[in-house]
């Protein structure tokens, strides 16, 4: 089977604007269910409301669209009920951090055995561009028109402080990175968090001097960087420059996990 | 194995001319039926990684096709060269 199997091709191609790195995302996830060899009767995508959650609805298993910031309670529910079956939740980041940020700190405090991939597109893209949790410092939308003077969300560091285990956060442009990561993901038992960062040339774009598609991805490739490299500067006295992303596996761990068929 | 392009699926964000390592994609020129300019194919052939997929029996780099959001890059089959027989008349 391919990943092109995976796809419900009458709905293709996806509504999603020209660019919007939540098709990448899906590429990578597709991928790596694919390179895990699950079946699609035994699959199931959870989704809450936003952009990335429109991309269950592309994929030919079973699927539930549901709540605003409430997939991840459906996804416990249908892992409780079923362990049987695999489940992976994409989110946005209005839809895990802001509305749902209760059911995803419990979540990973139970550490239940679904992987969560959260396409942070840093702003609310469906509904105007409103500024999200996860605007980061600075970032102009329709509700901060003067730049956030907000500090963002980090993901990565919530799920890893409540009990995930494993966290990682990539973006839209380290595709094989990703792929990687979200196979790990699934391959482990317990809460595993995907954080990847996505381009919307759309809402984010537009207002962040990123005429082009191109250029909010180059921004991404030249303004990450590695976690273990972060850490080697810091042991010499270096300074990590503030605008930098950091990406790579944050946290793999063995805690108990609830869920998983002894 | 050959690099294709559906241009019912594409919306044209340039995004594989970015990261194709021997700039096969280039941005096009026309707008198509649906009013996107599709990015044009400057001669597949030179990507090494499309015709040794085969013989690997892997992807060996494939960030086109795992970059694009849209879905609409794959690669098809290609036939066998078959040695065409030229009568040359004097």
């Amino acid at each position: 089977m391919s990943e092109e199997e995976w796809l419900r091709q009458d709905r293709l191609p996806h509504i999603f604007c020209a660019g919007c790195g939540n098709g990448t995302v899906i590429n990578c996830t597709l991928s790596a269910v694919e390179q895990i060899g699950w079946k699609k009767q035994d699959t199931i995508f959870v989704s809450g409301i936003g952009c990335s959650s429109r991309a269950p609805g592309y994929i030919s298993t079973d699927s539930l669209h549901t709540t605003h910031g409430r997939a991840l309670a459906f996804a416990t529910g249908i892992k409780l009920a079923n362990p049987g079956l695999n489940v992976v939740v994409f989110t946005g980041d209005g839809d895990l951090a802001a509305i749902g940020g209760n059911h995803f700190i419990h979540a990973c405090r139970r550490n239940i055995d679904i992987t969560v991939v959260c396409m942070n597109n840093m702003i609310y893209g469906m509904t105007g561009g409103q500024g999200s949790p996860t605007t980061p410092l600075g970032g102009l939308s329709t509700t901060t028109p003067y730049g956030s003077k907000e500090p963002a969300f980090d993901l990565c560091g919530l799920a890893s402080a409540a009990g995930a285990n494993y966290v990682a956060r990539w973006t839209s442009y380290h595709v094989r990175e990703l792929t990687r990561s979200i196979l790990t993901g699934l391959e482990t038992p317990g809460f595993s968090f995907i954080e990847s960062l996505v381009q919307c040339p759309t809402n984010y774009g537009r207002r962040n001097r990123f005429k082009q598609v191109t250029d909010q991805i180059e921004y991404f490739r030249s303004h990450t960087i590695l976690v273990e490299k972060a850490v080697r500067m810091k042991e010499k006295g270096e300074e990590v420059p503030a605008d930098m992303i950091l990406s790579g596996e944050f946290v793999r761990r063995n805690r108990p996990a609830l869920g998983v068929r002894p | 194995m050959r690099l294709q392009i559906d241009e019912r699926r594409c919306k044209g964000c340039n995004l594989c001319t970015l990261v194709c390592p021997y700039r096969i994609f280039k941005p096009g020129k026309r707008a198509n039926l649906r009013g996107v300019i599709v990015p044009e194919l400057d001669r597949p052939e030179r990507c090494a990684n499309c015709r040794l997929r085969d013989l690997y029996g892997r992807t060996l780099c494939g960030m086109c096709q795992m970059i694009c959001p849209d879905q609409a890059i794959s690669w098809v089959k290609e036939e066998e060269h078959v040695p065409k027989k030229v009568a040359i008349e004097y």
